[in-house]
């Protein structure tokens, strides 16, 4: 079942085109990563989720739900964490949870209180007292007290240190396999890459990839690094087809591996060369073509 | 879900309202402890001029006449500008919060991440404010009740009198209020909001005492807010201003609307 289903869900402002044609399908208990460069379109797609921005054309879906007509009851259900957050200024964790506790309707401050114990915010402070970092672990602690079916967070990590950062992948992961979805926006891509099961990349409104993790590392190159011979003539070496050179520091050459590992090793057994390192599936330089690329290419 | 809404916009307005109260208490106590005393000096000398006659006429919106009365006084406390800026400015402070002052700090992200629709946080909002005005009001009438009872015994009105004036009052703050909330809805910022409601305020304030004194702003005093509004009348007539209170409430029921239509389709925005 997909939780989040969009169908050529387009946004415009006046003239300018925030997202076009959005086709996206989330299945429930999935770990997706919404990446793009700034200003693709990623914020404007979970603000018609959260039902902030009126679609122009088309439409979203969160648990077959339309995203503006029945916004508030779709938010019964998840956990949203706003890319620039900003909390009232007098709010303390132990006041909010209160709050928004009586707003959802069940108690906030056991769980909410567990969490803020696990990511060290103190119950007491107000936001007017709290570093930027302090205010990301208070938004994350109300978006996930009550530990909704989906939660929907516009850059999570912004803001928060590594051992935070850390925290919090491993709580994803958890509430992902106890069946929970998680919708996050990154333009991180190591981010991505360790955590997602499956992720889309946009760019200028549009989806330029929609796949798991696992098919794009299969389409994604290796990095290949040679160091020649002193010996060896470097004019006179003919790069087979499969490899591209795009980096050559005097005798040490950097390429990007098109075809089998084994043609590769078997080209190279001929070849003066005094090292070669193949490195993992190279997901950061995939994602950057696709961020080069024309949309719809 | 309703009390938490009203706890969180409760802990937002309780300081500022109980502060504006207080400051129109002071007030109300003030001027109906020092008006009495002037009463002597006005009705001999002053109120052969016809400056001090106009003025009168146009803080009050109907002419004097050649003494005053306990009626005038007692409605002067009412209509002296800086009481009508303070039920002004607790209006449009509050009802400028939510959405433009919201959408302006980009809380309203947070708030709307919450399982609540944008008719049901405009409505408990106001039902907030609406009682929020009535503490004012009401504290207002208490200062001067007190200030009246303190300047001894030359405040004949019965307090009943007093209440058709504070009714009417309020009638006006909703007006004011009614006129924030829809300008908040048009509006991402908050400042921008005050600055138009506060115009559009002190123009219906402004026409209104032109009205009594130039013949082409009178034809359209009808636009005026303040128009409706005229505690004299009231005191002299001891009838309940049923027309103008009408008037009162139907443009706030109509403007308080089409604020929750416009909030409700509107794009939200914090960026």
């Amino acid at each position: 079942m997909s939780v989040i289903v969009t169908e050529q869900l387009t946004k415009r402002y006046g003239r300018r085109m925030g997202i076009e044609g959005l086709n996206l399908s989330v299945p429930e208990g999935m770990l997706f990563g919404f990446l793009g460069p700034n200003g693709s379109g990623k914020t404007t797609t979970i603000r018609v989720l959260v039902g902030l921005l009126r679609p122009s054309e088309g439409g979203a879906r969160v648990f077959g739900l339309d995203c503006w007509r029945a916004s508030h009851r779709v938010k019964t259900d998840v956990g949203y964490l706003p890319g620039d957050l900003r909390l009232y200024p007098w709010l303390t964790c132990r006041v909010a949870l209160q709050i928004f506790g009586r707003v959802r309707g069940r108690d906030l401050t056991k769980t909410g209180g567990e969490l803020a114990a696990e990511f060290g915010l103190e119950p007491d402070l107000n936001v007017r007292r709290m570093s930027r970092g302090m205010r990301q672990k208070l938004g994350l602690i109300l978006a996930l007290a009550h530990r909704p079916r989906l939660l929907i967070l516009d850059e999570p990590t912004a803001s928060l240190d590594p051992l935070m950062q850390d925290k919090l992948y491993q709580h994803l992961r958890d509430l992902a396999s106890a069946g929970h979805t998680v919708f996050f926006s990154s333009h991180t891509l190591s981010e991505v890459e360790q955590l997602c099961d499956r992720a889309a990349i946009l760019r200028e409104g549009k989806l330029v990839a929609d796949e798991t993790l696992e098919a794009l590392r299969a389409r994604a190159r290796r990095v290949v690094t040679m160091r020649w011979l002193e010996t060896a003539k470097l004019d006179e070496i003919t790069v087979p087809a499969f490899l591209d050179v795009y980096e050559r520091r005097d005798r040490q050459w950097y390429a990007s591996l098109a075809g089998p590992v084994m043609e590769l090793v078997r080209w190279s057994a001929g070849q003066p060369i005094e090292d070669l390192s193949i490195g993992q599936p190279d997901l950061t330089r995939l994602f950057q073509q696709y961020y080069e690329l024309e949309p719809g290419m | 879900m309703t009390r938490g809404l009203i706890a969180k916009t409760i802990h937002e307005v309780w300081l500022a309202t109980l502060l504006f109260a207080l400051a129109m208490a002071g007030l109300e106590a003030l001027l109906a402890y020092i008006l009495p005393k002037f009463n002597e000096a006005l009705s001999g000398r002053w109120l052969q001029l016809d400056f001090i006659q106009g003025m009168f006429k146009g803080l009050l919106g109907t002419e004097v006449g050649s003494t005053i009365d306990p009626g005038v006084i007692a409605s002067i406390a009412w209509v002296h500008p800086v009481v009508l800026a303070l039920v002004w400015a607790q209006g449009i402070a509050f009802c400028t919060r939510m959405p433009a002052g919201e959408v302006d700090h980009g809380t309203i992200d947070v708030l709307f991440g919450l399982p609540i629709s944008r008719t049901r946080v405009y409505a408990l909002e106001s039902v907030v404010w609406l009682v929020s005005g009535l503490v004012l009001v009401a504290i207002g009438l208490l200062g001067n009740l007190i200030g009246g009872w303190l300047s001894g015994p030359q405040a004949p009105l019965a307090p009943g009198q007093l209440i058709i004036v504070v009714i009417n009052l309020y009638c006006l703050y909703v007006a004011v209020g009614s006129v924030a909330y829809l300008v908040s809805s048009l509006s991402d910022r908050r400042g921008r909001a005050v600055g138009i409601v506060f115009g559009i305020v002190l123009a219906s304030f402004l026409l209104n005492s032109l009205a009594q004194f130039w013949g082409p702003a009178k034809s359209i005093a009808f636009l005026s807010l303040q128009n409706y509004y005229r505690p004299l009348l009231i005191l002299r007539e001891t009838a309940w201003p049923v027309k103008d209170m009408l008037v009162l409430i139907a443009v706030s029921a109509i403007l308080w609307t089409a604020g929750a239509m416009i909030f409700a389709r509107r794009d939200i925005c914090t960026v």
